[in-house]
Protein backbone atom coordinates (compact mmCIF):
# COMPACT_ATOMS: atom_id res chain seq x y z
CA UNK A 1 0.00 0.00 0.00
CA UNK A 2 2.41 2.41 0.72
CA UNK A 3 4.71 1.65 -2.77
CA UNK A 4 1.11 2.17 -4.44
CA UNK A 5 0.67 5.80 -2.66
CA UNK A 6 4.45 6.49 -3.22
CA UNK A 7 3.23 6.01 -7.12
CA UNK A 8 0.44 7.54 -7.26
CA UNK A 9 1.83 10.49 -5.82
CA UNK A 10 4.27 10.81 -8.21
CA UNK A 11 2.02 10.22 -11.38
CA UNK A 12 0.06 12.90 -13.30
CA UNK A 13 -2.26 11.46 -15.31
CA UNK A 14 -3.29 13.73 -18.42
CA UNK A 15 -6.75 15.07 -18.07
CA UNK A 16 -7.13 15.44 -21.87
CA UNK A 17 -7.45 11.86 -23.34
CA UNK A 18 -10.65 12.49 -24.99
CA UNK A 19 -9.60 15.44 -27.26
CA UNK A 20 -6.56 12.93 -28.50
CA UNK A 21 -8.96 10.92 -30.49
CA UNK A 22 -10.40 14.15 -31.50
CA UNK A 23 -14.41 15.07 -32.45
CA UNK A 24 -16.21 12.22 -34.01
CA UNK A 25 -16.98 12.62 -37.59
CA UNK A 26 -20.12 13.65 -37.69
CA UNK A 27 -22.24 11.08 -39.28
CA UNK A 28 -24.10 11.92 -42.43
CA UNK A 29 -26.85 9.52 -41.41
CA UNK A 30 -29.60 11.45 -42.49
CA UNK A 31 -29.17 9.79 -45.70
CA UNK A 32 -30.08 6.70 -45.22
CA UNK A 33 -33.75 8.27 -43.66
CA UNK A 34 -34.06 10.90 -46.23
CA UNK A 35 -36.89 9.55 -49.12
CA UNK A 36 -38.98 10.82 -51.35
CA UNK A 37 -42.21 9.35 -50.29
CA UNK A 38 -43.78 10.37 -54.11
CA UNK A 39 -41.01 9.01 -56.34
CA UNK A 40 -41.06 5.16 -57.42
CA UNK A 41 -38.27 5.93 -59.59
CA UNK A 42 -34.89 5.55 -57.05
CA UNK A 43 -34.27 1.82 -56.69
CA UNK A 44 -33.45 0.43 -53.10
CA UNK A 45 -30.50 -0.76 -52.13
CA UNK A 46 -30.01 -3.97 -50.45
CA UNK A 47 -28.83 -2.66 -47.16
CA UNK A 48 -31.54 -0.42 -47.22
CA UNK A 49 -34.23 -3.12 -47.43
CA UNK A 50 -32.54 -5.12 -44.97
CA UNK A 51 -32.09 -2.03 -42.40
CA UNK A 52 -36.12 -1.22 -43.30
CA UNK A 53 -37.00 -4.84 -42.75
CA UNK A 54 -34.93 -5.79 -39.84
CA UNK A 55 -36.64 -2.23 -37.97
CA UNK A 56 -40.42 -3.41 -38.77
CA UNK A 57 -39.75 -7.00 -37.67
CA UNK A 58 -38.08 -6.01 -34.57
CA UNK A 59 -41.08 -3.38 -33.89
CA UNK A 60 -43.78 -5.62 -33.71
CA UNK A 61 -44.75 -5.84 -30.22
CA UNK A 62 -44.25 -10.27 -30.12
CA UNK A 63 -40.96 -10.22 -30.84
CA UNK A 64 -37.95 -9.87 -29.29
CA UNK A 65 -35.67 -7.67 -31.07
CA UNK A 66 -32.26 -8.98 -30.09
CA UNK A 67 -32.95 -11.97 -31.34
CA UNK A 68 -33.96 -10.20 -35.30
CA UNK A 69 -31.39 -11.45 -37.71
CA UNK A 70 -31.54 -10.99 -41.64
CA UNK A 71 -32.09 -15.02 -42.13
CA UNK A 72 -34.49 -15.45 -39.25
CA UNK A 73 -37.94 -17.50 -39.88
CA UNK A 74 -41.07 -15.96 -38.59
CA UNK A 75 -42.64 -18.88 -36.77
CA UNK A 76 -39.93 -21.09 -36.60
CA UNK A 77 -37.58 -18.80 -34.54
CA UNK A 78 -39.50 -16.04 -33.25
CA UNK A 79 -42.54 -18.02 -32.08
CA UNK A 80 -44.96 -16.25 -33.96
CA UNK A 81 -48.01 -17.71 -35.15
CA UNK A 82 -49.37 -17.76 -38.64
CA UNK A 83 -51.81 -14.66 -37.92
CA UNK A 84 -48.69 -12.82 -36.69
CA UNK A 85 -46.96 -13.49 -40.05
CA UNK A 86 -50.07 -11.89 -41.90
CA UNK A 87 -49.73 -8.74 -39.51
CA UNK A 88 -45.76 -8.41 -40.01
CA UNK A 89 -46.70 -9.18 -44.09
CA UNK A 90 -49.14 -6.42 -43.92
CA UNK A 91 -46.89 -4.03 -42.16
CA UNK A 92 -44.21 -4.53 -44.66
CA UNK A 93 -46.97 -3.69 -47.58
CA UNK A 94 -47.87 -0.40 -45.94
CA UNK A 95 -43.72 0.08 -45.14
CA UNK A 96 -42.77 -0.20 -48.46
CA UNK A 97 -45.45 0.84 -50.73
CA UNK A 98 -46.56 -2.42 -52.28
CA UNK A 99 -49.64 -4.10 -52.71
CA UNK A 100 -48.48 -7.97 -52.25
CA UNK A 101 -51.33 -10.18 -54.12
CA UNK A 102 -52.96 -12.61 -51.50
CA UNK A 103 -51.14 -15.84 -52.32
CA UNK A 104 -47.62 -14.72 -52.55
CA UNK A 105 -47.72 -12.63 -49.13
CA UNK A 106 -49.26 -16.09 -48.04
CA UNK A 107 -45.64 -17.61 -49.24
CA UNK A 108 -43.55 -14.95 -47.43
CA UNK A 109 -42.58 -16.69 -44.19
CA UNK A 110 -38.96 -15.57 -42.64
CA UNK A 111 -37.00 -12.42 -42.72
CA UNK A 112 -34.94 -13.75 -46.00
CA UNK A 113 -37.62 -14.08 -48.56
CA UNK A 114 -39.04 -10.55 -47.37
CA UNK A 115 -35.77 -9.14 -48.09
CA UNK A 116 -35.63 -10.87 -51.11
CA UNK A 117 -39.15 -10.27 -52.40
CA UNK A 118 -39.07 -6.69 -51.36
CA UNK A 119 -35.31 -6.32 -53.12
CA UNK A 120 -36.40 -7.60 -56.36
CA UNK A 121 -39.78 -5.59 -56.44
CA UNK A 122 -39.85 -2.89 -59.00
CA UNK A 123 -42.13 -0.63 -57.54
CA UNK A 124 -40.84 -0.95 -54.03
CA UNK A 125 -40.33 2.32 -52.72
CA UNK B 1 -55.82 -46.88 -47.15
CA UNK B 2 -55.35 -45.17 -43.92
CA UNK B 3 -52.55 -43.62 -45.25
CA UNK B 4 -54.32 -42.18 -48.21
CA UNK B 5 -57.08 -40.38 -45.61
CA UNK B 6 -54.22 -39.05 -43.60
CA UNK B 7 -53.08 -37.79 -46.31
CA UNK B 8 -56.15 -36.19 -47.62
CA UNK B 9 -57.03 -35.32 -43.89
CA UNK B 10 -53.33 -33.10 -43.85
CA UNK B 11 -54.36 -31.81 -47.58
CA UNK B 12 -57.70 -30.05 -45.98
CA UNK B 13 -56.21 -28.86 -42.95
CA UNK B 14 -53.38 -26.96 -45.04
CA UNK B 15 -55.64 -25.82 -47.72
CA UNK B 16 -58.06 -24.27 -44.44
CA UNK B 17 -55.07 -22.63 -43.03
CA UNK B 18 -54.59 -21.11 -45.95
CA UNK B 19 -58.03 -20.15 -46.16
CA UNK B 20 -58.01 -18.66 -42.78
CA UNK B 21 -54.18 -16.58 -43.37
CA UNK B 22 -56.17 -14.91 -46.58
CA UNK B 23 -59.18 -14.57 -45.04
CA UNK B 24 -57.83 -12.69 -42.10
CA UNK B 25 -55.20 -10.76 -44.59
CA UNK B 26 -57.98 -9.75 -46.57
CA UNK B 27 -60.24 -8.67 -42.65
CA UNK B 28 -57.87 -6.94 -41.32
CA UNK B 29 -57.32 -4.64 -44.71
CA UNK B 30 -60.58 -4.00 -44.29
CA UNK B 31 -60.63 -3.01 -40.75
CA UNK B 32 -57.35 -0.29 -41.69
CA UNK B 33 -60.11 1.09 -44.55
CA UNK B 34 -62.96 0.85 -42.18
CA UNK B 35 -61.43 2.80 -39.42
CA UNK B 36 -60.71 6.65 -40.30
CA UNK B 37 -57.76 6.70 -37.87
CA UNK B 38 -54.68 4.93 -37.02
CA UNK B 39 -55.61 4.90 -33.07
CA UNK B 40 -58.75 3.74 -33.82
CA UNK B 41 -57.60 0.82 -36.34
CA UNK B 42 -55.59 -0.52 -33.51
CA UNK B 43 -58.33 -1.04 -31.36
CA UNK B 44 -60.87 -2.87 -34.42
CA UNK B 45 -57.61 -4.89 -35.11
CA UNK B 46 -57.36 -6.39 -31.87
CA UNK B 47 -61.16 -7.01 -31.93
CA UNK B 48 -60.48 -8.91 -35.11
CA UNK B 49 -57.27 -10.75 -33.87
CA UNK B 50 -59.38 -11.78 -30.68
CA UNK B 51 -62.73 -13.18 -32.81
CA UNK B 52 -60.21 -15.22 -34.84
CA UNK B 53 -58.46 -16.45 -31.37
CA UNK B 54 -61.44 -17.24 -29.94
CA UNK B 55 -61.69 -20.31 -32.15
CA UNK B 56 -58.55 -21.39 -32.43
CA UNK B 57 -58.52 -24.88 -30.87
CA UNK B 58 -60.99 -26.09 -32.37
CA UNK B 59 -60.51 -29.31 -33.67
CA UNK B 60 -63.46 -30.69 -36.20
CA UNK B 61 -62.58 -30.16 -39.79
CA UNK B 62 -66.42 -29.70 -40.41
CA UNK B 63 -66.98 -26.88 -37.95
CA UNK B 64 -64.37 -25.49 -39.29
CA UNK B 65 -65.21 -25.73 -42.93
CA UNK B 66 -68.59 -24.33 -42.03
CA UNK B 67 -66.87 -21.20 -39.79
CA UNK B 68 -64.49 -20.10 -42.31
CA UNK B 69 -67.65 -20.04 -44.78
CA UNK B 70 -69.14 -18.05 -42.49
CA UNK B 71 -66.60 -16.07 -42.10
CA UNK B 72 -65.86 -15.28 -45.30
CA UNK B 73 -69.87 -14.43 -45.71
CA UNK B 74 -69.60 -12.23 -43.41
CA UNK B 75 -66.24 -10.60 -44.55
CA UNK B 76 -68.35 -10.07 -48.13
CA UNK B 77 -71.35 -8.52 -46.50
CA UNK B 78 -69.03 -5.62 -44.70
CA UNK B 79 -66.39 -5.14 -47.57
CA UNK B 80 -65.52 -1.77 -47.91
CA UNK B 81 -66.80 0.08 -51.25
CA UNK B 82 -63.86 2.02 -52.31
CA UNK B 83 -60.36 0.55 -49.96
CA UNK B 84 -57.51 1.60 -50.24
CA UNK B 85 -55.43 0.49 -53.21
CA UNK B 86 -51.51 1.35 -53.56
CA UNK B 87 -51.46 4.42 -56.45
CA UNK B 88 -49.46 1.69 -58.63
CA UNK B 89 -51.58 -0.84 -58.76
CA UNK B 90 -54.67 -1.83 -60.86
CA UNK B 91 -57.27 0.20 -59.49
CA UNK B 92 -55.01 2.69 -58.23
CA UNK B 93 -54.96 6.39 -59.10
CA UNK B 94 -51.29 6.18 -60.92
CA UNK B 95 -52.78 2.86 -61.92
CA UNK B 96 -51.48 3.08 -65.86
CA UNK B 97 -50.73 6.85 -65.83
CA UNK B 98 -47.52 6.91 -67.55
CA UNK B 99 -44.71 9.44 -67.66
CA UNK B 100 -44.65 11.50 -71.01
CA UNK B 101 -41.67 9.89 -72.91
CA UNK B 102 -38.61 11.89 -72.51
CA UNK B 103 -37.63 14.78 -75.39
CA UNK B 104 -35.75 12.85 -78.52
CA UNK B 105 -38.08 10.04 -78.67
CA UNK B 106 -40.37 10.19 -80.99
CA UNK B 107 -43.49 8.08 -82.20
CA UNK B 108 -44.11 7.08 -85.58
CA UNK B 109 -47.67 6.62 -86.30
CA UNK B 110 -47.33 4.89 -89.35
CA UNK B 111 -49.77 2.16 -88.82
CA UNK B 112 -47.67 -0.80 -89.82
CA UNK B 113 -47.27 0.70 -93.18
CA UNK B 114 -43.16 0.43 -94.45
CA UNK B 115 -41.38 3.39 -96.06
CA UNK B 116 -40.59 1.76 -99.33
CA UNK B 117 -44.79 1.07 -99.95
Amino acid sequence: MALRAAVLRHIRVPVGTLTATGPKPLQWSLCSSLRFFSSHDDHLTKEEVIERVLSIVKSFPKVDPAQVTPDVHFQKDLGLDSLDNVEIVMALEEEFKLEIPDKEADKIDSCHLAIEYIYNHPLAG
Amino acid sequence: MSGVSTAAYVARRAAQKERVRILYRRALKDTLNWAVHRHLFYQDASDLREKFDANKHVEDIDTIDRMIAEGEATHNKWRHPDPYIVPWAPGGSKFTRNPTPPAGIEIVYDYGREDND
